[in-house]
């Protein structure tokens, strides 16, 4: 397999995930004329953002194998504690801002140290550490939204540079450094390394552990600046913020073509399958589809979805 | 081997069994109230319907997978016999029409697992959402109420002093011990949980034995339902949301691993107590309900960091 041939079949795989898109596009913009509409268009690139912010940082932890389930309660914990900050003990909101991050990134820290060091598996200390964070949000908000925040920290969700929201923009800035590590840093190769196969890696000399660390920090970090960037849009911190957003940003990853065993993928396609969920809820809302139906029928495109993926890894196989 | 594997599995229950006892202990010394009849044959009765789903997810995951969609099949089963309840038809017909489609939707997990290759996580993960969907569409989002008298027995019925609920539950665990441990189909199940490849080849039918495991998680899923909108007199199609994560708790409080093939019912009836006690103990002790996840997130870390040192110490 010489290098060519490998980023064909990868474009291939990616162009597909690209076409769906495309092809919903199209048939959403025949069947509502609201569909392409430019204040639509931005209305779904900002609902998307968010979820497309956390699943990159999925992306990075389903690439090496694993997963994280505490990307929500991340996300209403950060979100929850720069806003109280504020709120409560008068803090400057960057600095609010700051703190809430570091505190995000530590509990990647504590994931990847339950993980690696405590040697369980990723599902089970994700899921530990998501309950752990969502009761640290109701007893940090006692159950209560926290808002009143102000125009500077609310600009961060629902401001605009041009005609752009700042979160898309915040979304395009978060992809592009995701993009330059996985595809032009050691860390990066790492990162691939350790997903296609540990114990390779291990042999070849790669620090598994500090890697692996690493990539849940990354994954709390988009999840808290996530959190964040809901609070804004909201004008509000609700304790219960993104709550099953760790599956949303799960799908996204699986739609974008990652493999769950690990090892292959790209947040390009991460990116393509937030806005490929972002775009069917959008069109489901335009055909007024009630939210109950919309339910069933993302619960059958997921699965339709991985069916899909496992389908054309086989074909790759044979060929 | 085996005998020394044994003995490590009853090192590990004893562990747990002494961690059990201590918070009993100390929570009789904090609250007068805890060790009272009425508490706990309270506790028992909110364990029950958390123990029956539990049993299910053990078998899930002794062959190394996962079921996230047991509440939401809870929650469809119980809608959908409510109505049938409603419709008119035998209680007794419902009741098994209900456990019929818990059954068959576990099946329908077991089948993309199995035939179409997806891994569980996933599979279960898009019935949940899917199910719930359904529920939803099926009510149009509203609680089914005023159920028949005679089917409400399931949920709130007493035999003697104790509740009907726990001893379903407690038939459901000895049930699943016999079924584990004292069949060829248990013995089975672990050896593909062990290696699912050389179960394959020493012939066990390995894709027959996942899609009956996921299907008994449906099963048992749909007969949690029945007590607890039994006990509730109303089906509502958000119930059981979050189920999943008290029974995947229990499993693995109780010492059942993640990599399959090790553990026991045994072990999912003191992590399904533990949970339970927990929960009881906050409240007895006016702690707020804010706490509870964070006490429960924190015990399963425990739990599980100390069984990950009980298997290194081997």
């Amino acid at each position: 397999m010489n290098l060519k041939e490998t980023d064909i079949k990868d474009f291939l795989r990616r162009y597909s995930v690209a076409m769906i898109l495309l092809i919903m596009v199209i048939s959403l913009s025949l069947f509502s004329w609201r569909f392409l509409r430019p204040a639509n268009l931005i209305n779904i690139s900002l609902q998307t953002s968010i979820v497309a912010i956390v699943a990159i940082g999925m992306t990075f932890t389903i690439l090496t194998g694993g997963i994280d389930l505490s990307v929500g309660s991340v996300m209403a914990l950060c979100g929850a504690l720069a806003s109280g900050c504020i709120v409560r003990n008068g803090f400057p909101i960057y600095t609010a801002i700051l703190l809430a991050l570091i505190i995000g990134v530590g509990i990647g820290f504590l994931n990847g140290l339950l993980i690696v060091k405590g040697n369980i598996p990723p599902f089970v200390a994700t899921l530990a550490v998501m309950a752990i964070s969502r009761g640290l949000t109701l007893v940090y908000t006692q159950g209560r939204p926290i808002s009143g925040m102000g125009d500077d920290f609310v600009y961060w969700g629902s401001g605009k540079i041009g005609v752009l929201p700042v979160p898309v923009i915040i979304l395009f800035i978060i992809f592009l450094i995701s993009y330059i590590i996985l595809r032009h840093t050691r860390f990066g190769l790492h990162i691939y390394a350790i997903g296609g196969n540990e114990e390779t890696a291990r042999l070849a000399g790669i620090n598994n552990d500090k890697s692996k660390i690493f990539v849940y920090m990354i994954s709390s970090f988009t999840a808290a600046l996530a959190g964040i960037l809901l609070t804004a849009r909201l004008w509000s911190a609700q304790p219960n913020a993104g709550v099953g957003l760790e599956l949303e940003a799960i799908a996204a990853t699986v739609l974008g073509g990652t493999s769950l065993m690990g090892g292959y993928g790209g947040t390009g396609g991460t990116v393509v399958g937030a806005f490929i969920m972002g775009v069917l809820a959008n069109g489901l809302n335009l055909l007024e589809i009630t939210a109950d139906y919309q339910r069933v029928i993302k619960g059958i495109i997921f699965i339709l979805a991985v069916m899909f993926d496992i389908y054309t890894k086989k074909e790759k196989k044979k060929g | 081997m085996k005998k020394s594997e044994k003995i490590n599995g009853y090192g590990e229950r004893f562990g747990l069994i002494i961690a059990f006892f201590i918070m009993i202990i100390t929570i009789s010394f904090l609250s007068d109230r805890f060790l009272t009849l009425p508490n706990i044959l309270n506790i028992l009765r909110q364990s029950s319907i958390n123990g029956i789903i539990a049993v299910g997810m053990t078998m899930v995951i002794l062959t190394a997978g996962i079921d996230l969609s047991v509440g939401s099949i809870l929650g469809l089963t119980a809608v959908i016999t409510a109505d049938l309840l409603h419709s008119g038809i035998p209680v007794f017909l419902a009741i098994l029409l209900g456990l019929l489609l818990g059954f068959c939707i576990g099946f329908v997990n077991g089948l993309l697992i199995t035939k179409f290759k997806i891994p569980p996580f996933i599979a279960t993960l898009g019935m949940m959402t899917l199910a719930r969907g359904l529920a939803f569409t099926y009510t149009q989002g509203k609680p089914i109420t005023g159920l028949n008298e005679s089917f409400r027995v399931i949920g709130t019925g007493m035999i003697g002093s104790i509740p009907l609920p726990v001893i379903i539950a407690a038939l459901v665990f000895f049930l699943g011990y016999l079924f584990l441990k004292r069949s060829r189909h248990g013995e089975n199940i672990y050896a593909l949980g062990n290696n699912e490849t050389a179960a394959e080849f020493s012939g066990i039918p390995v894709k027959r034995y996942i899609s009956l495991v996921y299907a008994l998680s449906g099963f048992l899923s749909a007969l949690a339902g029945m007590i607890l909108i039994g006990r509730l007199d109303s089906a509502q199609p958000i119930i059981g949301q979050g189920y999943e994560f008290d029974a995947i708790a229990a499993v693995v409080v109780g010492g059942t691993s993640f990599t399959g093939g090790h553990g026991s019912v045994w072990g999912t009836l003191i992590g399904v107590l533990i949970i339970a006690v927990i929960n009881n103990g906050l409240n007895l002790l006016d702690v707020s309900s804010f706490y509870e996840q964070v006490v429960k997130g924190v015990v399963i870390a425990i739990a599980l960091l100390l069984h990950r040192l009980a298997q290194k110490k081997n």
